[in-house]
């Protein structure tokens, strides 16, 4: 009772209190002692952004349909709230059954972007939760985590007992087991984590030793026991048709920034830039088939009540059978009032027709991304579609009725000069003649062209993953220039912070010593980092030099190809002789074909079935 | 057709405002795979309209929705599908079919009941105290919000009636689509009254929309 009124009062205060109550359709709350296993899902930010998440929804509903497991969800809270519960001594609470984090017998953070990390602190922190592995006892939750950033684990390592690789649905269950067991056989808590360590795709990091080179560079990272394989393959989960997909997905009362259907029409992606980590970590690409589709957006549609569908993939212009899809889509979906969106658009495979239906329901922006402005630069990055391609989608677009186009690119490529940079005005100059050639009783009235450019950030796991970064003084210069070369009518320019990519950067090529400057930074005050307005790069900068540690040396810096990388030790499934390769083959301008088109061999024939395009052959 | 329908926005929710109910709302008919009607145009919407939008921060016991149906439908039906369709916290219980030509229900609204829950029973004690001695004066002066300033009113001949049970105080209050005495109002001036000075916390709960009869009497709104 005296908690209750501790929220309530809390919540009388708060800005935007919806975000904190709960109760959503759909939303599972089971009875607490009738289920063994307890899994707080942690997600580090906003309610409005956690809620968004596909992943999430998908592990909620698997977990909480098992009969002995339950999931409750938990988010970032904002600022004022911290401060309201700081005052009142409330410590964060689940959505669900408002207990606090550290009632959990597990809870999992899902890694999606570097900036979250603080969150995870203060979360774990707000929640009762000793902070890192070491200082965690036999009552404490076991702490985990996946999604996309676990994939280079060292910055997080102190602070997460074990990390999942890759796929998460099969994994999630057999974790869960692991821990239950646990539980009911009064397991010490490092049997748990060795046990732990013996499940495909999971990293224990306190099983593993670092040790450095005098310049800081990783020496190597090797077990310290038995259980701990040396490298940790990541999970595939090979036929998504006969895998978990949620329909009864909650529903929140207040707007969200997805707040619509998402249908993962497939996972992976064929095409092989070379910036982008997303591609490589979701191979191989496997589709849902059209049958599973229709009958899964037709349940979503019945137990959600969303007007808006939007088919979600890394490339969703590459379905096999896209025209069809979106065609039975339409069928079905046309009566009851829902609106289909592309988000993920990619130029070179949008067909006219699907173009043209799309509209019948609902017209929005069209989104292109082309990431670089001149050719040469296009097929550094082995972007594989030429101004031709784009400057036809778009004459289609505005042809079709559209007026509202945004183009996304990224400044800071390897190789970039700024000829490469004029490139992007160009290409925007050449959208806005495309709109005016469209006779004017034809087109839609209101041209905008929103030319969107973030700073490279180079990922592990992709062929740049040994480049160095533009530095912030470099990047804010290219922003100068594109500022007075994108001042055209009709085009919008928006451009990312640099100091955040600089940050970024060091994170997502980190080692296991960056765990020190979160930690600092942390308790310095930085949390919601992804945030303009919380976020403090002077903190940061206090953080890098109170450990000893020179931000430049993780981002700045270009690697030498036989340096031990500090992610050296995860098998993402493609080799590291791939992306040898591959960046060499950048430096040469050569572009490399689409996996659809014959295997380039990026390592996944390795696993015998897992890639429907992989030739055993292939080296 | 037109279906009426009394529903309830619960303790947990009530912070959401009446946006995100109306929201909720419609996703709620959408789920239903009730025969409902939509308006034309570019973006259409199902024609659903809500008696009176209840405050951020209140609960509503007999919250009143009306539906133009696209097709015939029972009360019974209609009740057990949304009933089915909407989360716990927005549950239905009653329903009534009412022709094209009825009234739309915030032309007909005249009063509304409210429970003030006085969460601190020392201000309860004094503000309960305080009913009969506010109920004798002529005029009741009380401080409403205009959208620039803040005003002083009459809030005297809005008041049907006042009471107090235990810690509740329960007041039914003129709310029509012209002129309303806001339950802040009457706490606002009750708290004068009783000479309280520190804020009153409160849990605010409308538990019924009324109409009037011919007589002068008020009904419940959605028997009117």
């Amino acid at each position: 009772m005296e908690l209750n009124d501790k929220i309530e009062k809390v919540l009388e205060k708060v800005q935007k209190a919806p975000r904190y109550t709960g109760g959503e359709m759909n939303t599972v709350v089971k009875a607490w002692d009738e289920c063994p296993l307890h899994f707080g899902f942690c997600f580090p930010d906003t309610y409005e952004v956690g809620m968004s998440h596909l992943g999430m929804k998908i592990l909620y509903g698997l977990i909480n349909q098992e009969s002995w497991s339950l999931c409750e969800r938990f988010f970032m809270p904002w600022t004022d709230m911290i401060a309201l519960m700081k005052e009142e001594e409330l410590p964060l609470l689940s959505m669900e059954s408002r207990r606090p984090l550290s009632d959990f017998d597990v809870i999992g953070f899902t890694l999606q972007y570097e900036m979250s990390f603080t969150n995870i602190l203060a979360m774990m922190k707000m929640g009762g939760v000793p902070l890192e592995s070491r200082e965690r006892s036999e009552k404490d939750p076991i702490v985990v985590a996946g999604g996309p950033c676990a994939f280079n684990p060292e910055p997080l390592a102190d602070f997460i007992d074990a990390f999942m690789i890759g796929d998460g649905e099969d994994v999630m269950t057999e974790l869960n087991r692991v821990i239950l067991e646990r539980k009911e056989k009064c397991m010490s808590r490092e049997e748990c984590l060795k046990n732990l360590a013996k499940l495909e795709g999971v990293y224990v990091p306190m099983l593993y030793e670092v040790s450095y080179h005098k310049d800081g560079t990783v020496a190597a990272v090797t077990p310290n026991c038995a259980e701990a394989p040396a490298t940790v393959r990541k999970r595939v989960v090979v036929d998504l048709n006969n895998t978990y997909y949620p329909t009864e997905i909650p529903v929140p009362y207040t707007e969200i920034v997805f707040d619509r259907i998402m249908l993962e029409i497939m996972r992976g992606c064929t095409r092989g830039c070379r910036f982008c980590q997303a591609g490589i970590l979701y191979r191989p690409v496997r589709e849902r088939s059209l049958e599973k589709l229709i009958n899964l957006a037709e349940k979503l549609q019945s137990a959600t009540g969303y007007e808006e569908i939007s088919l979600s993939s890394l490339s969703s212009g590459d379905y096999s059978c896209l025209p069809e899809l979106i065609r039975e889509l339409m069928k079905k979906l046309k009566e009851k009032r829902v609106s289909i969106s592309l988000p993920s658009l990619r130029i070179d495979s949008v067909l006219k027709e699907s173009l043209e239906e799309t509209q019948q329901v609902k017209k929005t922006s069209l989104t292109f991304a082309p990431e670089a402005g001149t050719q040469r630069m296009r097929d550094v990055i082995n972007k594989g579609v030429t101004e031709e391609d784009l400057l036809e989608k778009v004459r289609d677009a505005f042809e079709g009725g559209w007026s509202s186009v945004k183009l996304y690119f990224m400044s800071g490529l390897p190789t970039e000069t700024d000829e490469d940079l004029d490139g992007i005005a160009d290409l925007a100059r050449k959208v806005v003649a495309e709109y005016f050639n469209v006779p004017k009783p034809q087109r839609a009235k209101g041209l905008r062209v929103t030319v969107s450019v973030s700073v490279f950030v180079p990922k592990p796991f992709t062929p740049f993953q040994w480049a160095a970064q533009d530095t912030v003084e470099e990047n804010l210069r290219k922003q100068e220039h594109l500022k007075q070369v994108l001042n055209i009518k009709g085009v919008t320019f928006h451009w990312h912070e640099p100091y955040v990519s600089f940050l970024e950067a060091c994170f997502a090529r980190g080692d296991r010593r960056m765990g020190r400057v979160l930690r600092t930074a942390y308790e310095k005050g930085c949390i919601l980092d992804g945030w303009n307005e919380t976020f403090r790069y002077d903190l940061w900068m206090e953080a890098f030099q109170e450990c000893g540690l020179d931000p430049a040396f993780y981002a700045n810096r270009e690697r030498p190809m036989d340096e031990v990388l500090p992610w050296d030790h995860i098998d993402c499934g493609v080799t590291k002789a791939f992306f040898r390769q591959e960046k060499e083959k950048s430096e040469r301008a050569e572009v490399t074909k689409d996996c659809r088109k014959g295997c380039n061999g990026c390592g996944l024939q390795r696993w015998k079935g897992v890639c429907a395009y992989a030739n055993a052959g292939s080296v | 057709m037109r279906m009426l329908a009394v529903f309830e926005k619960g303790e947990r929710i009530r912070h959401i405002g009446h946006l995100d109910i109306q929201r909720s709302v419609q996703r709620g008919l959408r789920r239903s795979g009730l025969p409902v009607a939509y308006s034309n145009g570019f973006n259409p919407h199902i024609l659903v309209t809500f008696a009176s939008a209840l405050s951020t921060g209140a609960c509503g016991r007999r919250e009143i929705m009306d539906v133009t149906m696209a097709a015939e439908v029972s009360e019974a039906e209609f009740l057990e599908k949304m009933n089915r369709a909407m989360p716990h916290e927005m549950q239905l219980s009653e329903t009534r079919i009412v022709d094209q030509k009825h009234p739309a229900l915030m032309a007909s609204l005249r009063a509304a009941q409210y429970d003030l829950l006085i969460r601190d029973t020392e201000q309860a004690e004094k503000l309960t105290a305080a009913i009969s001695g506010m109920m004798a004066r002529e005029s009741v002066y009380a401080m409403r919000k205009t959208k620039t300033a803040m005003k002083e009113c009459d809030i005297k001949p809005l008041i049907y009636e006042l009471t107090a049970e235990g810690q509740h105080i329960i007041a039914t209050l003129v709310l029509t689509e012209r002129e309303a005495c806001k339950p802040g109002m009457l706490l606002d001036a009750l708290a004068r009254e009783a000479g309280v000075e520190e804020e009153v916390r409160t849990l605010i709960t409308r538990t019924g929309l009324y109409g009037m009869n011919e007589a002068g009497e008020l009904i419940p709104l959605e028997l009117l």
